[in-house]
């Protein structure tokens, strides 16, 4: 056997992609053969369905039709996984560097919550968010809050769900990058004069935090500049105090790799994800996976729902390799080994 | 154990149960697109007759086709079905729509059938969904083969789907007397079973409108759900579901939703578009809209009956609130489940037997204590004040005749019409 294995040297990693990869043929790629020539239907599913070639013009027309369905997903999740960036980097920062000894009781805080259905957990944020709800409550009992105000039925509300439900996904792989951090390596900027980022920190933090809450002001129709203004001056003051040098120019690169599996962990799920419109959206806030349910459950169209499955997929690629082309861990790290 | 207890446990109720897993929306999609479609647009009664084959069926009848004649002459309340029943059976229902014994353990409408009969019953409350139980049934149905189910449930539209695909039987009228006797008066001539013998209702349900009293006011109408009245401007829901909200804006409109043409969908979806952009529609939910007027974020809502009865129970002590149920006087909507025998099913006479079993007021009375919706058959409330005068006497289980008047069962769509209806009724949704 020995001997065998060894004049036949390939056979023991095809044997262990073996699993894997029969596990992805048969629920994988069959299905999503299936759904590519479903997109290629025609007909209903009381006379049948026909395939042909002609009914490529499922895809350009269903693209025209939805656009604004698949631009509103790409918002909701970009949004939703730069506020998860925010949320999870300090999070997995300080539990990494200042966890000490509570660092796995820390880590289990942060998967605890998904010991529960992701259904219920939505659910549980209409109770949170809703318009008499414990937050929204009591700032309108102290009158901070004018009565008719309310965030559940909101974007708002969509993308802080998405933000909530994906948290995790980008807190561990941060974590996991910034634990791998040499802190020799920090000390040793440190004896090299990397002190605090001044005045450096505060125009990158303004123009950061300008532009972030800039684009949310824009897209939920609310004052850009005042939300840039607001955005810049909380972000140059963040930067100001707690941004180091030695973190801009160490610890930060060595994390990216982190950052960017975080990214797409959060990106590619948030993008196709349809629960928390439904739940906690209103009619306007729907994305492009209600749309493909409702073809599929409720109008049983399942040659324009394929199609736009598909469309979401491919559109997925295209972000993602832009992102990786942006973001992609060896030219970044090579850069920050180069400035 | 009452019905109250037992649905105080599932705030989410059975048609709206797995409405959101996504699971089961694939294993549906999935299971529908596994076979190809072959083309069956024949009339319903030639096809139903022409592919009921099952041999233990023409066996049932032949041996007492001499005794039906008498038999369905003398139909009353204690008339006798004709057919002889076999050994088995298998009928397929929705969660919490059968009479459960103490211990939960039995159903004894259905046990009273077996001792009398002999006939073993295998009820599955494997329906949870039209949509995803049609795509189980569908290519057996398609392939002219048994399904395996004597007996289906099905919500109205799916039903007149099912008869205008001519995939279910016709029924021996002469194997029920008591359906012939005590079906009551608005469940007949519907338009899409002209003849009345493809479908026999099971329980009905009514679409009207919720509302908190204390805010809103009394509502009798449903131009509020449409009027942007500052008590209740984005705090009103609607229904997802498609031929209820239609179907309560065309009432509104003064239009006829048990003849619906796309002309009145046009004028439907406007309306309901205009309420959308005029912020008076805070969304569009399945059951939630129940949860949503428990908690205020609702005060005005389109709402079924069955839901009604739940959140009445539930708020009667609750000061702040004052929740009430109307069938507004433009009037409201009748759903119905269906009892139906599809093609192939192997013992079609006793499924007619035990489809009649429960138009024996007394059976359907032990039923309804039960289920609390709306009984199609007469004298049931008769029968029940004898053992639950509380059910017998609640309007929104049996409504009185005013109320029963102004409901209406939206009438049937063709395939065309029904995808025009649906991709209209998405724009109205947000989603199309």
């Amino acid at each position: 056997m020995g001997t065998f294995l060894k004049r036949h040297h390939w056979i023991t990693p095809l044997a262990l992609l073996a699993p894997g990869g029969l596990w992805l043929l048969v629920f994988y790629v069959y299905p999503a053969f299936q759904m590519f020539l479903a997109s290629l239907w025609s007909g209903s599913l009381e006379t049948g369905y026909t395939l042909s070639l002609d009914n490529w013009v499922n895809y350009p027309n269903s693209l025209a039709k939805y656009a604004p369905f698949f631009l509103r997903s790409i918002v909701y999740a970009a949004a939703a996984t730069t506020t998860t960036f925010l949320i999870a980097y300090p999070l997995a920062y300080t539990i990494a560097f200042k966890g000490g000894r509570y660092k796995n009781l820390l880590l289990f805080l942060v998967v605890a919550p998904f010991f529960t259905s992701f259904l219920l957990r939505t659910f549980s944020w209409q109770v949170i968010l809703g318009d008499d709800g414990p937050v929204l409550g009591l700032l309108k009992t102290i009158h901070l809050l004018p009565e008719t105000f309310r965030v559940l039925a909101t974007p708002m509300a969509v993308i802080a769900g998405i933000t909530y439900n994906f948290l995790p996904f980008m807190t561990l792989p941060v974590y996991v990058a910034l634990e791998k951090v040499d802190f020799r390596l920090v000390e040793a900027a440190r004896d090299l004069y990397a002190g605090p980022w001044r005045p450096g920190g505060a125009i990158v933090g303004g123009i950061v935090g300008g532009v972030l809450l800039g684009v949310l002001g824009i897209v939920f129709n609310g004052s850009a500049i005042l939300f840039a203004l607001a955005g810049a001056a909380v972000g140059a003051l963040i930067f100001h105090f707690l941004v180091s040098e030695s973190f801009i120019r160490v610890t930060f690169p060595l994390s990216v790799s982190g950052v960017f599996a975080g990214g797409l962990l959060t990106f590619i799920p948030a993008i196709g994800d349809y629960i928390n419109a439904e739940l906690l959206g209103n009619p306007g806030t729907n994305m492009i996976g209600n749309v493909i349910q409702n073809k599929f459950l409720t109008q049983n169209d399942y040659p324009i729902a394929s199609t736009l499955s598909f469309i979401l997929m491919a559109g997925v690629l295209v972000v993602v390799t832009i992102y990786a082309r942006v973001l992609g861990t060896e030219e970044l790290s090579a850069a920050a080994a180069r400035a | 154990m009452t019905t109250t207890d037992k649905l105080a446990g599932t705030p989410i109720s059975r048609r709206q149960l797995l409405q959101g897993s996504a699971l089961l929306g694939v294993a549906a999609f999935l299971a529908a697109c596994g076979t190809k479609g072959t083309a069956s647009a024949a009339p319903s009664t030639a096809a139903s007759t022409a592919a009921s084959p099952a041999p233990s069926v023409a066996a049932a009848s032949g041996a007492t086709a001499g005794a039906s004649a008498s038999a369905s002459a003398a139909a009353s309340a204690t008339a006798q079905p004709t057919a002889t029943p076999s050994t088995t059976l298998k009928w397929a229902n929705w969660t919490y729509y059968m009479d459960i014994s103490a211990d939960g353990k039995t159903h004894p409408t259905l046990d009273a059938f077996t001792t009398k009969y002999g006939t073993k019953i295998d009820y599955e409350e494997v329906i949870d969904d039209n949509e995803n139980f049609f795509g189980k049934i569908q290519p057996a149905l398609q392939a002219n083969q048994d399904t395996g189910w004597d007996i289906i449930t099905m919500t109205d539209w799916m039903a007149a789907r099912l008869i205008r695909l001519g995939w279910v039987q016709s029924f021996n009228l002469a194997n029920m007397p008591n359906f012939v006797a005590n079906l009551k008066d608005n469940y007949k001539n519907v338009g899409w079973d002209p003849d009345g013998t493809h479908h026999a209702p099971w329980q009905s349900g009514m679409t009207g409108i919720g509302f908190d009293q204390n805010v809103t006011g009394a509502v009798t109408s449903l131009a509020a759900l449409f009027t942007a009245d500052p008590r209740w401007v984005g705090k009103v829901d609607m229904l997802t579901e498609m031929r209820d909200t239609i179907g309560l804006a065309m009432l509104h409109l003064g239009l006829d939703p048990t003849n619906p043409t796309r002309d009145a969908c046009d004028k439907a979806v406007a309306a309901l578009n205009q309420a959308k952009s005029d912020g008076i529609i805070r969304g569009f939910k399945g059951n939630a809209y129940a949860k949503d007027l428990r908690e205020s974020a609702a005060v005005l809502t389109m709402a079924w009956s069955g839901d009604m009865i739940q959140v009445l129970t539930d708020t009667a002590k609750n000061k702040k609130l004052d929740i009430k149920f109307n069938v507004a006087d433009e009037g409201g909507m009748l759903w119905t489940d269906n009892s139906m025998i599809p093609n192939g099913a192997q013992h079609k006479g006793t499924a007619e037997m035990l489809i009649d079993w429960y138009y024996i007021p007394e059976n359907a009375a032990l039923v309804e204590d039960y289920v609390n919706y709306i009984c199609p058959c007469k004298g049931a409330d008769v029968a029940l004040k004898k053992i639950d005068p509380a059910v017998a006497s609640n309007p929104l289980i049996f409504p009185p005749d005013a109320t029963m008047a102004k409901l209406k069962i939206f009438g049937p769509l063709n395939e065309a019409d029904e995808k025009y209806f649906n991709e209209q009724f998405a724009t109205v949704l947000g989603v199309g």
